[in-house]
């Protein structure tokens, strides 16, 4: 008994960096390799659920997907939506943090408030968006009307159904950009502010010239961390218009979820997702070089 | 001799009923301890049936497991539970709009046998009270594949006490139907500014109450050669009559228009009429959640150039294939029980309209039928409508989401042709038959 159990503590002591990942490795390839896998399998098969096995059609799935035009739609939702969510995105958080960079009477609770968007169920916030929304009963079209302004169809036009997503989008996610560069901002070192004050440089000198170049990096890692959320989007979207008006703002995510889970084409839309993949990962990767590039300057 | 007479009179009594003991008699015992697991779509039908399970677990010692889930869950759920093949015998089924998907993929037991079979259904059973139409619709190939337990058609609704008030008939004919609509939009009544009917918009989820735009202008789904026929001319105008019809007299928004959104926005008092399924009386007429409540009148959908057709549709039991013998039968048992004249009649007073037409005239339903307008006009409809709610397809939501667009085009303003003739050239490389 004592021979064996010497012999297992020998064995782990020898191969210490084996044995202790062992149980988190095994588990990350059952539940993120394994099905990566099997999607990008899936990719190259023509499988209904259901009907029949999935038969290896080798790429016809993607020389569909180039004919097909929602996908094209559905990418150039992606490209408007996340393009103009995050620019939005990262001009406001930079401008709120700048403003909450500074001591101010209440600045705590303003900050706690500022937050509530982001720390919200996404859910549960979009299907108050989407009674708000609402071009007949909605509060936005009262309050419009209130004033003397004309209503909007928000997202009941295929003309401002992603423009009232972005906003929502905005409105949910720009707390989160301005945490990360406030963060950001405090560690700035002070003493180039105190040469650039002696030099007599303004506040817009001061902001282009010195906190611009040396807040880029937090800035690309934000823009980063929020785009792999953000090009991905779907519980807000799904939520509040399911893509509609017709396909008016469904992107490119949605459209596979729709293919996978509502015609149950398993192949064709796993050939999507590994589409939606491609865009996310050439995305990140120009992201990461364009930080480092940030950080050797 | 009495001794004699007793003896003889016992003899032909027992002759007598001895083959009807043997014929129509079930043991309802004969699968005791069983247990059988159903998937359910959360419905007034699963609400009214769920609570009376016990009843039937004391009749046949088989116990009844229910999976209830919202109907858009509860389609996935049930499509991917039925494939990976684990313990499910039973569930419920729209057959117009999955039944030729389930049936390719052999997921849908056929019952004939069992209804045949003596010693699973009572005689008392009578499968000829169903309504016919129904039945049809939940037949494959010639395979009974599931037995109605909600009888579903649509129906014109419209402001009584409005139509009285202003002296305006309710339409017959689409002309009719369009000048109405005309009249109440805009109208103040009661400080409050009305939209003359109100409508499904939501692609996909529209074309389930179009269809009996597009058959009553004379279009369909396929043509005799099987092509999407839904750029031909009555299609077309199906099309164009009911985009123009909600978006010059419905509620604002129209393609975003769910039937949850449609129907508050007539249970709200804004709209003037609505056409939608027939079952949704149970919300109009609910005081606690209507404001419309008891002023409200059903009419058939009205006749546009090829007549009145509405559609008929219907949630169904249904059998999986794969299930082993043994629970089959139990689910067999289950169904037919859940079904039996008794609960039909059970289920429609407490307002789920069941497939049977002897729960639709019987007394105890007519005595307290509070709105027989709606039961006339709903019979009247089942009659003729038909049951191609859908188009004849495998992938079913695919095709409806590609005609949606084209009903959405409508609303918002596009060239209706235009987008027709491009879903119909769409729709014929989609269509898997």
């Amino acid at each position: 008994m004592s021979h064996t159990l010497s012999a297992i503590s020998r064995f782990v002591d020898r191969r210490q960096a084996l044995v202790y990942p062992a149980p988190a490795v095994i588990v990350l390839f059952l539940i993120v390799v394994l099905p990566i896998a099997f999607n990008l399998y899936l990719a190259f098969t023509k499988w209904t659920v259901g009907l029949a096995q999935p038969r290896f059609i080798g790429l016809d799935n993607f020389l569909e997907l180039i004919t097909d035009e929602r996908v094209w739609n559905g990418v150039k939702v992606m490209v408007y939506f996340s393009g103009l969510s995050l620019c939005l995105e990262l001009a406001l958080g930079l401008f709120i943090a700048l403003y909450f960079n500074r001591e101010f009477r209440g600045s705590e609770a303003v900050q706690a408030i500022y937050i509530f968007p982001f720390a919200a169920t996404p859910v549960a916030v979009a299907l108050i968006w989407r009674v708000m929304l609402n071009p007949e009963i909605g509060v936005l079209n009262y309050l419009l009307r209130s004033i003397g302004l004309p209503g909007s169809l928000w997202v009941s036009s295929e003309h401002t159904a992603v423009l009232s997503l972005v906003m929502v989008d905005v409105w949910k996610w720009t707390p989160m950009i301005t945490l990360i560069v406030l963060a950001g901002l405090k560690s700035l070192p002070p003493d180039p502010y105190e040469a650039a004050r002696i030099d007599g440089a303004n506040a817009l000198q001061i902001f282009w010239y010195i906190t611009l170049p040396l807040i880029r990096p937090v800035l690309i890692a934000a823009l980063m961390l929020r785009s792999l959320d953000n090009l991905k989007e779907f519980d807000m979207i799904y939520t509040i218009t399911q893509g509609g008006p017709g396909i008016a703002s469904e992107t490119l995510y949605l459209y596979s979820y729709q293919v996978g889970f509502g015609f149950f084409k398993a192949g064709y839309g796993s050939a999507l997702m590994v589409a939606v993949f491609m865009i996310v990962l050439v995305f990140n990767v120009v992201m990461n070089r364009m930080r480092l590039s940030a950080l050797e300057r | 001799m009495r001794r004699i007479t007793y003896i003889v009179l016992m003899a032909l009594l027992c002759a007598v009923m001895a083959p009807g003991t043997a014929l129509a008699q079930v043991d309802w015992k004969q699968l005791q301890g069983t247990e059988v697991r159903f998937l359910m779509n959360k419905h007034p039908f699963t609400t009214f049936i769920e609570p009376k399970v016990a009843e039937f677990e004391k009749l046949t010692g088989i116990k009844v497991v229910m999976e209830v889930f919202p109907e858009d869950q509860y389609r996935n759920k049930r499509t991917i539970e039925l494939n990976a093949g684990g313990k499910l015998d039973g569930y419920m089924i729209m057959p117009g709009q999955d039944e030729l998907y389930y049936w390719k993929a052999g997921w849908l037991q056929p019952m004939d046998d069992y209804i045949k079979d003596p010693k699973l259904t009572e005689a008392a059973w009578d499968p000829k009270d169903f309504f016919a139409s129904f039945t049809k619709a939940a037949t494959v190939e010639g395979k009974q594949i599931g037995v109605v337990i909600n009888s579903e058609t649509s129906l014109l609704a419209y402001r009584k006490d409005l139509f009285d008030r202003f002296k305006v008939k309710v339409p017959a004919t689409m002309k009719e139907l369009q000048e109405t609509a005309k009249f109440f939009y805009g109208k103040e009544v009661d400080g409050k500014k009305m939209v003359g009917i109100t409508l499904r918009g939501k692609a996909a989820a529209a074309t389930s109450q179009w269809v009996d735009f597009l058959y009553s202008f004379g279009g369909s789904w396929t043509n005799a050669q099987g092509k999407s026929n839904i750029a031909a001319p009555g299609s077309i105008a199906a099309f164009a009559f009911y985009g123009d019809l909600l978006k010059n007299y419905g509620p604002e928004g129209g393609s975003m228009l769910h039937w949850a959104e449609s129907t508050s926005s007539f249970m709200e008092g804004k709209a003037a009429m609505i056409y939608d399924a027939n079952v949704f009386k149970s919300l109009y007429e609910n005081p606690k959640e209507s404001k419309v409540a008891g002023k409200v009148g059903y009419a058939v959908i009205p006749a546009g150039p090829a007549g009145s057709v509405p559609h008929v549709s219907n949630w169904s039991l249904s059998i999986n294939k794969n299930s082993p013998a043994e629970r089959q039968k139990a689910a067999w048992l289950f169904i037919q029980w859940a079904t039996n004249k008794q609960n039909s009649l059970a289920a429609m007073l407490v307002g789920v309209p069941a497939g049977r037409a002897s729960a639709w005239n019987s007394a105890a339903y007519k005595a307290g039928d509070k709105q027989p307008d709606w039961t006339a006009n709903s019979l009247k409809s089942f009659e003729m409508g038909q049951p191609q709610w859908n188009p004849p397809v495998i992938n079913v939501p695919e095709i409806r989401d590609i005609v949606g667009q084209v009903i959405v085009d409508a609303i918002q303003g596009k060239d209706v042709e235009a987008s027709a003739k491009k879903a119909a050239e769409l729709m014929d490389k989609k269509m898997e038959k």
